[in-house]
This record gives C-alpha cells, sequence and structure tokens, in this order.
C-alpha cells in the first residue's frame, strides 16, 4: 500500500501548478524515500524533475515500489477542489489501476475522495549527469519571473550572458531591443531579496521565453531560484519545494551554428 | 504505390512504432523530402474551383504554389528539408509503370465519356487520376527549390531508397514520403502527412524503422520478403496470401526460399519466374548516390529572383512573394532550437524483461484490459 500525507493542499497545488503547463502526463515514482517524477515536455526541449523527500510528508508509507502514470490535467482539476488549508492525502494499492485524493477540511467536517484512473506511459529515463556549472546564479524569484515575462514581449528568445560584474539578460525582436542588467547585492540584509553570483568563468546562453515562461510558474513554491549555466549544456533552474524537496527545470540552449543535427 | 497493406499490418501489430506529432515538434531536424511524391500531391490537391493553377499560357503551376508556400512553412516551424528528385526508374518497374499507364489510358476514356455525359464530379475526378507528375514539373521545382536557397538532391534511381540511405548514414533525421517503401529501404524514420495542407489539421505520422522491427519480430531480411508478399512495385506477390498469412509465414520460415520450399502451390500459386531475388537486391542494393558526398547547404533565399521567377507569367502576387523570402531568411537567423535528449542519454530501462512478464500476467488475468495493461507501472 501507498499513502503520503501533507498536512496542507497548499504546497502539492502549486507543485502541480508548476508543472502543468510542460507536462500533461508523467509518471510519479513512489518509493520508501519518496515521490519522484522526471518528464520531458511533448518537444523534448525541456526536461521536469520532481522531488519529495519521505520525511516533508505528515505520514508517508510506500510498501512497494510503484510507478503511477497520471494525467496532469485531470490530476490538477481533482488538486482545484481542495482548499488550501485541506489536508491532503494520496493512496494507492499495491498494482493499483487507481489512485486516490482524499481531501480533509481542518475543522474535519468535510472529507471528500476522488479517485483517478492511472494511465499507461511508456517510461523514458534520463540519466543527468553531475555537472559543475561555469554560473550559479541565486536570486529573487519573482524578480526572474518578472524579467522573463518582461522580455517576453521583444522577441522569442531570451540570452542571459553572466560575468564578474553581473547578469544580463537581453531580447531583441522586430520592434526593438531590451536589456537588463543585475548586479551581485553587495550587502545581504534579506537573504530572499539578494542576488548572488558565483562564477567559475562567464557564460552567454540563449533559452526560448516560452519554456521560460512556464518554469516561472513554479514562483510561488519559493523566494529564490537558482540557475545553473555552462557553455552548451542546458539550464538548470531550480525551486526548492519548503522543506521537502525541490522542483529542478532543464532547459536546452538555442544553437547559432550549423554542425547540430 | 510503395507496399500493399503495409501501413495497416504496422498499425494492426506494432502500433507502438506509428507516433503521431504535430510539426513544430520536429524543429531544427533535415528531413529528406520524396520531391515526387510531394509535387504529385500539390498537384491534386492545390486547385482553385477544381482546376489546377496555371499560368497565363495555361501551364500548371499548382506544383509550384504548395513547393513554395509549404516549404515555407517548414521552415518557419524550424525544419530543415532537401528535397530528392527521382532518376531513371529501375528496370524491375517496368511491369508496375506498364500497369499505371494502363489505368491512365482507363481514367482518359473514362473522363471523355464523363464529359460528354456532362457529369462535372466525375469529370473533376478522372481528371485527377491523370495527374502526372513531368519532367518539366520536376525542373520548375527544382529551379524554385534553388532560388528559395533549399537543396535538392538528384537521385541515381528510386528516390526513396536515397532518402533512406541518407537516413541511415545520419546526413538526416527522416525521410518523409507517403511510400511505405521508405521503410522496406531501411529508412530509420518515415514522416507521412509532413507536406499535407496545414487546413487538414491532419497530424505528422512518425514511423521507427527499428521499433517496426520489433513490432513484427523480424530482422530487416525477413522484414524485406515480408514486404516483397505484401506486393511491392518491383515484382509481383503470391495470390492469395493476404498480410495475416504472410506474416505467419515469413516468422515461420523465415526466407522467401524457405516459404516457396513449404507453399502449398495448388492453393496458392506463385507467379511463374517469380523475380523475388531480383526485386530483395534492389531493396537491399538500391542504385544510390554515397550520402556522403551528398553535399546540403541551405543558403539565403534570392528574392528578385523569386519574384522575376513566379510573378509576371506565372501570376503569383509580387507582395506574397517578397514576403515569403523574408519568412526564409528571418527563419535562418534565428537559431535552432537544441534538444534536451541530445545532452541527457535515455537510460535503459532496468527492469524491462520484469515489467513485460508482468504485463502479460496482468492482461491474461484481467481479460477487461486492453492490451498493455499495466505498462508505465513496474510492480516490484
Amino acid at each position: 500500500m501507498f499513502e503520503a500525507r501533507l498536512a496542507q493542499s497548499a504546497i502539492l497545488k502549486k507543485v502541480l501548478e508548476a508543472v502543468k503547463d510542460l507536462l500533461s502526463e508523467a509518471t510519479f515514482e513512489c518509493s520508501d524515500s519518496g515521490i519522484m517524477v522526471q518528464a520531458m515536455d511533448n518537444a523534448h526541449v525541456s526536461l521536469v524533475s520532481l522531488n519529495l523527500r519521505s520525511d516533508g510528508f505528515d505520514k508517508f508509507r510506500c510498501d512497494r515500489n510503484l510507478s503511477m502514470g497520471m494525467n496532469i490535467t485531470t490530476m490538477t482539476k481533482i488538486l482545484r477542489c481542495a482548499s488550501s488549508e485541506d489536508t491532503v492525502t494520496l493512496r494507492a494499492w499495491d498494482n493499483p489501476d487507481n489512485i486516490i485524493f482524499i481531501f480533509e477540511s481542518p475543522s474535519k467536517e468535510k472529507l471528500a475522495e476522488y479517485e483517478m484512473k492511472l494511465i499507461n506511459m511508456d517510461q523514458e529515463h534520463l540519466g543527468i549527469p553531475e555537472t559543475m556549472y561555469s554560473c550559479v546564479v541565486k536570486m529573487p524569484s519573482a524578480e526572474f519571473a518578472r524579467i522573463c515575462k518582461d522580455l517576453s514581449q521583444f522577441g522569442e528568445a531570451i540570452t542571459i550572458a553572466c560575468s564578474k560584474e553581473g547578469v544580463k539578460f537581453s531580447a531583441a525582436g522586430d520592434y526593438g531591443n531590451a536589456n537588463i542588467k543585475l548586479a551581485q547585492t553587495a550587502e545581504v540584509d534579506k537573504e530572499e531579496e539578494a542576488v548572488c553570483i558565483d562564477m567559475q568563468e562567464p557564460v552567454k546562453l540563449t533559452f526560448a521565453c516560452r519554456y521560460l515562461n512556464s518554469f516561472v510558474k513554479a514562483t510561488p513554491l519559493c523566494a529564490q531560484v537558482k540557475l545553473s549555466m555552462s557553455a552548451d549544456v542546458p539550464l538548470v533552474c531550480e525551486y526548492s519545494i519548503g522543506e521537502i524537496g525541490h522542483i529542478r527545470y532543464y532547459l536546452a540552449p538555442k544553437i547559432d551554428d550549423e554542425d547540430e543535427n | 504505390m510503395g507496399i500493399l497493406g503495409l501501413s495497416k499490418l504496422i498499425a494492426d501489430v506494432a502500433p507502438e512504432a506509428i507516433k503521431e506529432c504535430e510539426l513544430k515538434h520536429l524543429f531544427g531536424r533535415k528531413i529528406a523530402i520524396d520531391a515526387s511524391m510531394c509535387l504529385y500531391q500539390f498537384l491534386i490537391a492545390v486547385r482553385s474551383e477544381g482546376a489546377q493553377l496555371t499560368s497565363v499560357d495555361g501551364e500548371t503551376t499548382s506544383h509550384l504554389m504548395g513547393t513554395f508556400y509549404r516549404t515555407i512553412r517548414l521552415v518557419e516551424n524550424g525544419i530543415k528539408p532537401v528535397y530528392v528528385f527521382d532518376g531513371k526508374p529501375p528496370t524491375l518497374k517496368g511491369g508496375e509503370l506498364a500497369k499505371r499507364a494502363e489505368r491512365r489510358e482507363e481514367a482518359q476514356k473514362q473522363l471523355q465519356a464523363a464529359e460528354e455525359a456532362g457529369n462535372a464530379e466525375d469529370v473533376d475526378k478522372f481528371n485527377r487520376r491523370l495527374v502526372k507528375v513531368t519532367k518539366q514539373h520536376a525542373e520548375d521545382a527544382k529551379q524554385l527549390l534553388k532560388l528559395m536557397g533549399i537543396p535538392y538532391i538528384d537521385a541515381p534511381c528510386e528516390a526513396e531508397a536515397q532518402c533512406a540511405a541518407m537516413v541511415k548514414s545520419g546526413k538526416v533525421y527522416a525521410t518523409a514520403t507517403e511510400d511505405m517503401d521508405a521503410l522496406t529501404f531501411g529508412s530509420n524514420v518515415l514522416l507521412r502527412r509532413l507536406t499535407f495542407s496545414e487546413a487538414r489539421k491532419m497530424p505528422i505520422q512518425e514511423i521507427q524503422y527499428d521499433k517496426v522491427l520489433h513490432g513484427l519480430q523480424l530482422n530487416k531480411e525477413e522484414f524485406i520478403d515480408l514486404c516483397i508478399m505484401l506486393g511491392c512495385d518491383y515484382t509481383s506477390s503470391i495470390k492469395g496470401v493476404g498480410p495475416k498469412r504472410a506474416i505467419e509465414l515469413i516468422r515461420n520460415h523465415k526466407s522467401l526460399e524457405k516459404i516457396l520450399d513449404n507453399l502449398d502451390t495448388k492453393k496458392y500459386p506463385v507467379p511463374e519466374d517469380w523475380n523475388y531475388k531480383d526485386a530483395r537486391m534492389l531493396f537491399i542494393e538500391p542504385e544510390i548516390k554515397d550520402p556522403e558526398e551528398v553535399d546540403l547547404k541551405w543558403n539565403d533565399p534570392d528574392e528578385d529572383g523569386l519574384v522575376q521567377f513566379l510573378c509576371g507569367d506565372k501570376q503569383f502576387n509580387e507582395e506574397r512573394v517578397r514576403n515569403g523570402a523574408k519568412k526564409l531568411v528571418k527563419a535562418r537567423n534565428t537559431g535552432t532550437q537544441g534538444r534536451i535528449d541530445s545532452f541527457f542519454k535515455i537510460l535503459p530501462s532496468t527492469t524491462p524483461q520484469k515489467r513485460k512478464q508482468a504485463d502479460d500476467k496482468k492482461t491474461s488475468n484481467k481479460k477487461a484490459k486492453t492490451t498493455g495493461g499495466g505498462r508505465g507501472r513496474k510492480p516490484k
């Protein structure tokens, strides 16, 4: 049997909002260490990696490892039926065909149960190599969301250039171009408002706005976002999920030269 | 036209080999397009009020219209097309070509009859049957492609064979044609409906060769023999042997030679002097240009050249042609989006065997389930 309980459904709601733009369905891998999801979007440009540790749940029990294919759209609809303060419990039997969502109001007066059919999915697991990134930028997540939104008005792609001085976001299009520079915060009063750059060597990479704008849907999860970049490898955009885990987005860069295939 | 009933057979026996995808998901891919096939499509489909588009002198321009706008659509979606034109038909195709000529004659007669009877619907129908891609059409299209900066290749023989060779060598990602024999030639990926009109809203079919083989449980040679039995352009097939029987025979006996040894020839008359060996050779070693020597280069379009070629006599709208050229330039200058699975490798599934067994057990236990019930879940 598998059972996982969170005191507040808000976290799960936010997680769903953070992935539903990119994934229409995904396999949830459950084991006694927690719940893991790894999935690519339809076009295979980006990858979502979600990790929820078992110790972050109020109650977690997983007798046998389970891989459950879930329709994210349906799951989002179900989670929308829960109030943010409701306790949420996920439950499934061994070899399940269904998963059950149980929402309980704080006063314990209302108990709602939703059962969702699981789906069959081809699993393709990608091996993500350990990488030492040339630049790691930590910045307020709301700021990053704002920059992505603002720059999307100018072009389809955002170029992120990171150097000693700071990090520069730019976009160019038919109407003109836009540049936003962020300098490293000198004095840190509040940690979550700081811009912090850890640079080995400068990098400059270009990414499609469409995907970045899907990633920033995770902003409500965490006040800070971590961007890791190296030349010619995918960007990693990481948000912590409270004390319970993290969500990482990987995004393949745009390539200029001819020798791609 | 390709292999008789192969697409249906694959859909029935190896459905996992066929995937539907959207055009925009093919960004960054180089794709070899069977030019004769798509010119033919354009001649049939690109029409105004049932009649082909023509120049002032009454020469057809439907194929140019199609090539121009649909190529732009591909390029705008980040695809790098290369057109492959047929060379001389292989001698074995003579029989098939004669048959086609016969059918055309037939259609011609029916057309006349319909015209006399004044049945507009039939006139239209038989008119379309008479459509043929001529040398002139191909030459026009080549000139247009050159002006658009899109590469093309003259295959020495069959275009599908050349496309397949280019896919195999990794020069391009896929072959785009409706002809299933691209698979028989061993094209790793076959795309169907790529050059269909956008208005038809048909998703593109992507057929994976290795998944086809895996699903049919055949190796390459057995697959070729299967295709010959189903009926190809190069030789006749055994009467009374349909797709179901053909796949059964090839699985049991592994080759056409063994099948002939074991087949009840009274029930299933084998054609006299059946030259299946020649047909097989044609699939295994087709006459092609070495893909390594093929140089693929995408260039900027020649806007003025396009205007000169398409406007005027051919009655294209100058503004739309110039716009098209600008779209081509713009698409060239935006970088290509990378794919995440080209950076991170797909890990071999850790428990495929176990999963499969579990699958089988599940389907037999729970009859109500459709095939493959439980795939995607691996009970441990």
